[in-house]
């Protein structure tokens, strides 16, 4: 049987083994992979995959997740479609 | 003793294709870079590329960087992403109409395919273009978009298979000139020599010139972007609306997310680079006003960074009254599209004595006087 990739980041389909090599190139912080490969860039923005990346980083730095900065969360927390967000500017005050 | 050829201040795309090209010339060039690459504005930019200007040195740089990003992906074993999807400025009155009529003349003594198009042949490009007080636009179907991450650290990468270094998270602090050589000293307190330093600091690189007590006019302004959830293929170009209200984006090809940005005015001055929510509502405003259809797309993120606006508009290229230290930096919001160009360029500089374009209209001390009209 074929054995199946293992995905860090779903919304963008990042196998661990992509990550791997990137890591191994010496790119070693969650924001520098965040911009190389998309991680977290995707639908739900890092909510599960930044944990698993960590996890990783940590497993070939040997630096303790604790001690890993996560990527700057960027607003809005949720995606929120243009209509709505242009409403804001229809209304007169 | 960490001595290369070349040290490079800045890891941004302009200090990574300085330095791809110096090492493509044997130079043993080294990269330090107080954060990560990408960190300064290059990892702000939306990706945008165009020749489409007003100043020929620009329009003839412009054309050589189309040429590289045309075949960067193969050349740099990494996808950047490139697409020639075109870049279309829109003309709601006659006096945009009249500039874009000028500035296609200069481009066409160029060669650029650009013509002045219909508002049903703009509404062919982008269906279901709002055509309201719509004069018709100035397109040119060469124009496109890369991935300024992709770009960048393909050109790291490219770097480091030709013996080249990257030290991320090393900020220098300190430069000294000592006999031939430069000492440069990082906030760690480790210390690097060369006899050639360049300035690609980006919007700091006022500040990395004070360093050797350097005047360097160039200063940061405020931009902000966001981009939008995957959504069905829309349009091919760059979208420009110009009007004081107006803004820009596009589609990326790759990955179909909708990315864009405006130009405030008054412009934002000042290294503040936080997200605002007039940004977050007003930028879809304008979207929508453009394409009604846009309305049930989510956004996704927004985020802001720092043009490096030099007095008139255009970039510093230069050696200075300092021999062997240079700048390669106040892009001017441009960046990302003129460094394949100016990287290839200013190597040329260095390694031949002369740059096969000559560079000389963006040194150091020039006359700051004149603007570029399509900015
Ligand atoms: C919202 C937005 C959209 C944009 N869209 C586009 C676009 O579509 N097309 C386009 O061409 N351009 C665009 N730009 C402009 C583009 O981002 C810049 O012109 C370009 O990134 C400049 O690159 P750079 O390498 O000179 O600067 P930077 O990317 O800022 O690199 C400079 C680097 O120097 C480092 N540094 C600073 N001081 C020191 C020090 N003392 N020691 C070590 N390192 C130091 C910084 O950390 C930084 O990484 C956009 C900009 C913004 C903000």
């Amino acid at each position: 049987m074929k054995k199946r990739p293992k995905i860090v980041c779903r919304c963008e389909g990042i196998e661990e083994k992509e990550v791997m090599e990137w890591i191994k190139r010496g790119y070693r912080t969650p924001e520098e992979l965040k911009r190389i490969l998309r991680i977290g860039m995707g639908h739900c923005q890092g909510r599960t995959c930044f944990s698993l990346l960590v996890r990783l980083i940590s497993r070939e730095t040997k630096i303790p997740p604790r001690e890993i900065k996560l990527p700057k969360r960027r607003s809005p927390l949720k995606p929120v479609p243009i209509r709505i967000l242009a409403h804001f500017r229809d209304e007169k005050p | 003793m960490k001595s290369p050829d070349v040290i490079i201040i800045g890891g941004g795309v302009v200090g990574a294709s300085v330095g791809y090209y110096l090492a493509k010339e044997k130079r043993k060039v080294y990269i330090l870079e107080k954060e990560y690459p990408t960190a300064g504005s290059t990892g702000k930019a939306i990706g945008g590329v165009r020749q489409q200007f007003s100043h020929n040195l620009t329009i003839r740089i412009m054309i050589e960087s189309v040429k590289i990003f045309s075949q960067l992906s193969e050349e740099l074993e990494m996808d950047i992403e490139w697409y020639p999807g075109g870049y279309l400025f829109l003309a709601h009155s006659e006096e945009m109409k009249n500039n874009y009529l000028k500035a296609i003349a200069i481009q066409k003594s160029f060669n650029l395919p650009v013509s002045f198009i219909s508002p049903e042949e703009c509404q062919k490009i982008v269906p279901s273009l709002n055509l309201e007080n719509l004069l018709g636009g100035a397109f040119c179907p060469t124009d496109g978009h890369a991935n300024p991450f992709k770009v960048t650290y393909g050109y790291l990468e490219g770097i480091k298979r030709e013996k080249g270094k990257l030290f991320s998270y090393t900020e220098v602090v300190k430069i000294k000139k000592e006999g031939r050589d430069f000492s440069v000293w990082t906030e760690k307190g480790e210390k690097f020599s060369a006899p050639i330093v360049i300035n690609c600091a980006g919007p700091w690189a006022g500040e990395v010139g004070k360093l050797v007590n350097l005047e360097i006019p160039i200063y940061p302004e405020r931009h902000e972007g966001l981009v939008t959830e995957e959504a069905p293929s829309l349009f091919d170009p760059m979208i420009v609306d110009y009007r004081p209200d107006g803004c820009y984006f596009f589609q990326f090809h790759s990955t179909r997310h909708i990315i864009g940005c405006y130009t405030p005015i008054p412009p934002v001055l000042g290294p503040d680079n936080s997200s605002t929510f007039q940004f977050l509502t007003e930028m879809p405003r304008r979207m929508q006003r453009l394409i009604p259809k846009l309305g049930e797309i989510r956004i996704l993120r927004q985020w802001a960074g720092s043009y490096e606006m030099t007095p008139d508009g255009n970039p510093i290229v230069s050696e200075t009254e300092i021999e062997g230290f240079y700048v390669v930096a106040g892009m001017s919001g441009h960046g990302f599209m003129l460094a394949p160009g100016i990287g290839k360029l200013f190597a040329e500089m260095i390694t031949k004595g002369k740059s096969s374009i000559p560079l000389d209209e963006f040194r150091l001390n020039r006359d700051f006087g004149k603007k570029e009209v399509m900015r």
